[in-house]
């Protein structure tokens, strides 16, 4: 078990993505920030790519107080929801003084999701977690804020407004 | 007696029943059944007495259209028909003596069979045909730009312009974690980081959108498939 952490716990990944940063020329900020921040120890498991089903919890992405839903009910499909899809969820975490609290019932729409999308022109997008934007019934956003990036498939969906909001529109 | 034709034909002897559905279809005047005893006996060990072959004479009854000259006349078919129908009337009535008598005779005349055309598999065609045509395409669009080598481990920067986004062009920059060789369906999976949070993407490689491949580094790897670097790409994080 101690080699296992131990390996979990090896810069190999870091060597090969050095120069890999968020900003095209940032090079070597990135390779620095990367080497002194601690590494990740804890023995993770890949995400679980499928559909989003009930008891799926996802990552509130907006400020509307609500850091964690869990899905109660995909209003899309048979199987769950997917990238774009509208689900209803219940609050699980929090914060303190937020639009929502813990235990609420609200609606949201999904702007990442593990699963893979393919795309018109033959390419396919697939994120690393799955994370939704509140709004309410009519559809409309409960926070003034997106954070993260957002697929441009939303543009079809008609949620013109969280593409307007969004940081990164991939 | 059909069925004994059939069972010979079978075997191998397709002289022997060839030479048997001449008999059949020859005049009763030429019936030796004693040749007919020979050609069927060497494959077979018949327990049943085997005879005299006789043809029986099929009337033709059908008429061509101005009701002149019968249609068997004119028509391979019509003949065709007739020798299948003299054969249906072959009988086998004779003397187990007959038999005994050629039964020291058992050697059939070897009989050069004529070549067998070969047919190719026509899937296995199409697969050929594609292939070429792939090799084609490839080549075409190799032809209109320059797409380097992409293979696992490399950093690539590439100007992609998105159809569905207005055909606007953005400029993606990642890691080569994966490619599926297929021809002009050739596919690379690139991984990059976009404000904290992984992104992977499958593009064709030949695809007409990906205006521009640049190679920046290529890491040395070991493996074809880099989905460990899911895990550790958590270190990078901004």
């Amino acid at each position: 078990m101690a080699a296992f952490l131990r390996s979990k716990c090896s810069p190999v990944g870091r060597t090969l993505m050095g120069s890999l940063g968020n900003s095209l020329f940032g090079a070597a900020n990135s390779s620095v920030g990367a080497i002194t921040r601690p590494s990740h120890c804890d023995a993770i498991s890949q995400q679980i790519r499928t559909f989003i089903q009930m008891r799926t919890n996802l990552k509130v992405v907006d400020n509307s107080g609500a850091k964690r839903v869990m899905c109660i009910q995909s209003l899309r499909g048979k199987k769950g929801a997917r990238l774009g899809d509208m689900i209803i969820g219940s609050v699980k975490e929090a914060q303190p003084r937020g639009k929502v609290k813990k235990g609420d019932v609200v609606y949201g729409v999904v702007v990442r999701a593990a699963m893979k999308k393919g795309r018109s022109d033959g390419s396919e997008v697939q994120f690393d977690d799955n994370a939704v934007v509140l709004v309410n019934k009519k559809g409309e956003l409960i926070g003034t804020r997106v954070f993260g990036p957002v697929p441009h498939e939303l543009r079809k969906k008609k949620h013109l407004k969280i593409l307007a909001l969004a940081e990164h529109i991939v | 007696m059909q069925c004994l034709v059939r069972n010979v034909c079978r075997a191998g002897s397709r002289g022997a029943a060839a030479r048997l559905l001449e008999l059949a279809a020859a005049g009763p005047g030429a019936t030796q059944p004693s040749v007919a005893v020979k050609l069927l006996r060497p494959p077979y060990e018949f327990t049943r007495p085997i005879g005299v072959v006789q043809p029986v004479r099929v009337q033709s009854r059908a008429v061509s259209r101005d009701g002149l000259v019968p249609a068997a006349a004119t028509s391979g078919f019509g003949l065709c028909a007739q020798v299948i129908v003299a054969m249906r009337g072959l009988s086998t009535v004779g003397s187990a003596a007959e038999v005994a008598s050629d039964s020291d005779d058992s050697t059939s005349p070897a009989v050069e069979h004529p070549p067998r055309i070969k047919f190719k598999r026509p899937d296995k065609t199409a697969r050929h045909i594609m292939n070429i045509l792939n090799k084609e395409a490839v080549e075409k669009v190799r032809s209109e730009r320059e797409i380097p080598d992409v293979q696992p481990g490399c950093i690539i920067q590439m100007r992609l312009q998105v159809p569905e986004n207005k055909r606007r062009e953005s400029t993606l920059k990642g890691i080569v974690i994966g490619r599926r060789n297929a021809g002009i369906n050739t596919t690379f999976r690139l991984r990059r980081l976009v404000a904290g949070v992984g992104v992977e993407s499958v593009f064709p490689l030949y695809s007409p959108n990906i205006k521009e491949i640049k190679v920046l580094d290529r890491k040395k790897v070991r493996r074809a498939k880099l989905y460990y670097l899911r895990d550790r790409m958590n270190a990078l994080r901004k």
